[in-house]
């Protein structure tokens, strides 16, 4: 062939490809053409195969030529490729249009209880202010739960708390404080503990379970002081009701503080005994052995269930003992 | 203790409204239940003003108490009611006789009373409004003295004693019919009243029944008695109740006033029921008083304490006022003498409390307290909850004591912890699993129409070993049943299996350090065939099982129950990380099936698998288990799908055939299994 022949078929395949390609309307159909002219054995491919019996000088001319011709082909396929893709797409999202108000396949969720959400709450606020969290044994002994807290055999004291006694002449905790004790026990001051967990009293009625929380905090320091225990009861309160709240502090009685003293919030215009506390007595240091000349201590406590009664407006106390999933899939 | 607010004017001139009062006696720390304002035809515009008095204020269980806190708040003075001296006129035969526990006793004969005289007007109306009975004019008076001035006082029929009182300890087991009709034996610690003939009242609790003042009595021993705390702490409680007299007893009672008081009732039944009264007979063991030691106030040590700045001129005056006797000693010292009111001021840190009482709780400063740096520690329940609940459980809180019959149904281990005064008999064993727990808020919930729950609790269980030491585990266990997820518009969930449960377990432990194996296990409470132990470190740290039949029957339930239960102290998931190199060269998988026996375990085989597939092996998963049609009655078909990487290369086909192989042969040597073509 010679060149004024090569270039009449490459003008002729030019514009044959043109219109093969402009009329598939199908990817598939395209390919196939593409193969037709660029594949191994396309058009193409057996011009360039035929450069053979060309003289040299033509040769590279037409090479050339061809080469002009291939990347013409390539550009007119990718350009249809991406319009017909195009297309494809339209039509594709013009038929997959969805209901979007069916709702979404949720899993359901779990639930924390709303007394371990309050004491997980409460304990995160005291861990800042870098205290340990301790717990002990709920089947107690009188000296931990009684004795070692100032609170004599058969003192009025005692009353206070209606004790369940068990078979093994041990009792069920009334109060965490018996932790404060074992903490003080086993490790050397100072100590900043907080101790939630499980008490018991026996007592049921609209506004007492049998079993109930309480969380025990105690600081014992050089400088601690009923200052700090009261600045520190006020932080607390606001960080756990996440507003300011008006607290007032009043005498009360505990055999294991002095001073003691009752803490009240103002809710609903009135006012709500919320913690008791004081400077933890000198008879419960000495017990421990704390040196009273060095350190001085304070303590708090207070009812779990009923910050959370506050916190989530729970009126029924018997409701977190019930656990009704309409009430636990609340929290 | 309640009393009528202008009782008070009989000791204090104060002119505040009852709101006034209740907020300063609050703020004292007299806890107020309450008031009540009212129109009395005697004592005119009044309040009834309730108290709930704290273990240590015995000294505030009269009008007496209540006005000496006002006098001290309000800078007033305290009197006492004018007490006329009755005329006595002859002298009483009775001799008495103390000792050390109910040291000082003061008594006195009253002849030829009128017992049918009416109360007077003014005592019966403050009696009414105290909440104190009308009985007649003696019981009524000495009622009215115990209100008044804190001073228990009894009056025995006269003509029913013998000889000579005396108080001493009861003999082992004495017998006593009390003024309620009930009969006590008394303990040897128990102090009682005594004639000649035995006892006639439980000293400081309750009169005898036999010596009592009737509507026919005609003379009276009035008695009028100190005795100690110690002696009578707790000795009505163990006999199970409480009286007025016993509650201001065991809390202290002034032991100065006994005469005082004497005399103010006879003044009171001159008045009312006449009479010849005679002189006074007493006997008292001064040295057997309370002693009041003399306390040191260091102000500077206190003023710390309260982060306050009082005066030693203010503490004096406060001190003053309460009775203490201050005396100005070192540079910043005072020293007290507590009064004999008052058993709760014996240290230092008492006088610390009264001083912040008088300051005012509410006036002492705020200080926030610095936070200290701790390193945070994991709490494994925290985490192993967190867990449970993104995977669509709720946690419950049960009574950690539960019915005998729920014990016997799901409890675990030989002994049992049982409460000994139970609220109730469904709450007298201290649990040995959380399963009744779980159980029971299943039915309560599936009561209430939830036929799909996934429950979980944490918490103690109390484990009694032969030798009656208890000691407690915390476990964590949960139920589930129903639906694995709730019935969507794209189609219906799947019944819970066990192996839902055993894959809850697996991810709890996932992140846990060391080795979990499931293992039979024997609980009577479940399916034999479809529970399993958790061992771990050649424990048994926990179960998962499906409730045996015979239990759901005996409930009622239809459904399945699963449930798994852990103890939390035996797992750690403080482990550090740290980065593996993974393998940048493809994996190869084969998928093989086994036709084996019904009694060979997935398990078995996935141990031979994983120790013939050569040091390139990756992974295992079984991908269907088959029984039924193509496959011997007995027998079971396994897919399971075998996955190799090397670290160091592109694994050859050829290795992978190697180890297929060996696979196929150990499976067959060692658990008889064949290929499935």
């Amino acid at each position: 062939m010679n060149l004024e022949a090569l270039k009449q078929t490459i003008s002729d395949l030019k514009s044959l490809s043109k219109s093969q390609f402009g009329q598939s309307t199908l990817q598939s159909e395209l390919d196939d053409l593409y193969r037709s002219f660029l594949g191994k054995k396309g058009e193409v491919n057996l011009l360039l195969k035929s450069l053979g019996s060309m003289e040299p000088e033509t040769r590279k001319e037409a090479g050339k030529l061809l080469n002009i011709l291939k990347s013409d082909i390539e550009a007119d396929y990718l350009e249809l490729t991406s319009s017909l893709t195009k297309a494809a797409n339209q039509e594709k999202l013009a038929k997959e249009k969805i209901d979007i108000s069916l709702p979404g396949l949720q899993s359901k969720k779990g639930s924390l209880h709303p007394v371990s959400r309050t004491i997980q709450d409460i304990c995160s606020f005291f861990e800042r202010m870098g205290f340990d969290i301790e717990a002990g044994p709920e089947a107690e002994i009188d000296y931990y739960n009684f004795e070692a807290l100032n609170v004599p055999k058969d003192h009025p004291a005692k009353d206070m708390h209606d004790t369940f006694y068990l078979n093994n002449s041990g009792l069920l905790r009334t109060h965490t404080s018996p932790v404060q004790i074992r903490t003080m026990e086993k490790s050397e001051a100072p100590h900043r503990i907080i101790c939630p967990g499980k008490v018991y009293r026996k007592d049921s009625d609209l506004t007492h379970t049998p079993m109930f929380h309480q969380i025990e905090g105690l600081v014992v320091e050089e400088d601690a002081s009923f200052s700090q225990l009261k600045g520190l009861l006020n932080d607390f309160l606001e960080d756990f009701f996440g507003e300011e709240v008006e607290l007032r502090f009043r005498p009360s009685y505990f055999p294991f503080t002095e001073p003691s003293a009752e803490a009240d919030i103002r809710w609903n215009k009135n006012w709500l005994e919320v913690l008791g506390c004081g400077m933890v007595h000198p008879n419960v240091l000495e017990g421990v052995g704390v040196d009273t000349n060095k350190y001085t201590g304070f303590a708090f406590g207070l009812g779990v269930e009923r910050m959370a009664m506050l916190k989530y407006d729970i009126p029924d106390l018997r409701a977190f003992f019930e656990n009704d999933i309409r009430f636990l899939d609340q929290f | 203790m309640q009393f009528s607010k202008n009782w008070l004017k009989d000791f204090i001139d104060i002119d505040l409204s009852t709101e006034d009062i209740c907020a300063q006696l609050t703020m004292a720390g007299l806890e107020v239940d309450g008031f009540e304002n009212i129109n009395s035809k005697i004592t005119g515009k009044d309040s009834i003003i309730k108290l709930d008095i704290t273990p240590n204020r015995g000294d505030c269980f009269s009008v007496l108490g209540v006005a000496r806190e006002l006098a001290v708040i309000n800078n007033l003075k305290l009197h006492l009611p004018e007490i006329p001296k009755v005329h006595d006129t002859f002298k009483d035969s009775i001799k008495i006789k103390v000792c050390p526990e109910g040291p000082s006793y003061f008594g006195r004969t009253l002849k030829n009373i009128s017992i049918d005289s009416k109360t007077q007007p003014l005592i019966a109306e403050r009696l009414k409004l105290s909440d104190q009975k009308l009985i007649d004019p003696v019981v009524d008076i000495t009622n009215y003295i115990l209100l008044e001035l804190g001073q228990p006082l009894h009056a025995f029929d006269r003509d029913t004693l013998n000889g000579n009182i005396s108080v001493r300890t009861a003999q082992n087991k004495e017998q006593i019919t009390l003024l309620d009709d009930q009969q006590v034996e008394l303990d040897s610690d128990c102090l009682v009243i005594s004639d000649d003939k035995g006892a006639v009242a439980f000293a400081g609790i309750m009169g005898g029944k036999e010596t009592a003042v009737s509507n026919s009595t005609k003379s009276i021993f009035l008695e009028s008695a100190y005795f100690k705390p110690s002696s009578i702490r707790g000795k009505a409680r163990r006999y199970g109740f409480q009286t007025d007299a016993s509650l201001r007893f065991e809390r202290g009672v002034d032991f100065k006033i006994q005469e005082l008081a004497l005399e103010r009732a006879s003044a009171l039944l001159k008045e009312t029921v006449g009479g010849d009264f005679s002189s006074v007979a007493s006997s008292s063991l001064k040295n057997q008083f309370p002693k009041h030691k003399e306390i040191s106030l260091d102000l500077e040590r206190s003023n710390k304490i309260l982060g306050t700045n009082i005066s030693k001129k203010s503490a004096i005056r406060y001190l003053e006022g309460l009775g203490l006797d201050p005396k100005s000693s070192k540079k910043n010292s005072v020293s007290v003498v507590s009064p004999s009111w008052r058993y709760d001021i014996n240290i230092e840190a008492d006088l610390v409390e009264e001083l912040a009482r008088l300051e005012g709780y509410d006036s002492l400063p705020l200080q926030s307290l610095a936070p200290v740096y701790k390193k945070a520690k994991l709490d494994n329940a925290n985490h192993l909850s967190q867990t449970l609940v993104s995977k669509g459980f709720n946690e419950i809180i049960s009574y950690s004591f539960i019915s005998e019959q729920d014990h016997l149904l799901f409890g675990q281990g030989e002994g049992t912890l049982k409460v000994e005064n139970p609220i109730s008999q469904n709450m007298t064993i201290m649990r040995t699993s959380l399963v009744s727990g779980l159980v029971n808020t299943y039915l309560h919930n599936l009561n209430h129409g939830q036929e799909n729950q996934k429950l979980f609790e944490a918490g103690n269980i109390f484990i009694v070993k032969n030798s009656k030491k208890a000691s407690e585990k915390k476990i964590i266990a949960g139920l589930m049943s129903g639906k694995i997820s709730e019935s969507t518009w794209k189609g219906k969930s799947q019944d819970i299996s066990f192996y839902d449960l055993k894959g809850v377990v697996q991810d709890l432990l996932s992140k846990a350090e060391g080795t979990f194996s499931f293992e039979e296990n024997n609980l009577d409470f479940l399916h034999p065939g479809m529970s399993s132990n958790i061992k771990h470190k050649n424990k048994v740290i926990g179960f998962i099982g499906s409730l045996h039949p015979s239990h759901l029957d005996s409930l009622g339930l239809k459904k399945d129950l699963f449930i798994f239960s852990l103890e939390i102290e035996n797992l750690s998931f403080e482990s550090t990380k740290t980065y593996k190199q993974f393998s940048k060269y493809p994996t190869s998988s084969r998928d093989l099936a086994f036709i084996v026996n019904k009694t060979v375990n997935a398990g078995d085989i996935e141990e031979v698998i994983k120790s013939n597939a050569g040091e390139s092996f990756k992974e295992i998963q079984i991908f269907d288990v088959y029984e039924g049609k193509g496959i011997d009655e007995d027998k079971k078909s396994l897919a399971i799908s075998v996955t190799w990487q090397s670290l160091n290369d592109t694994l050859k086909d050829s290795d992978i055939d190697d180890a297929v192989t060996k696979i196929v042969n150990s499976v067959k040597n060692q658990l008889d299994g064949e290929l499935r073509v």
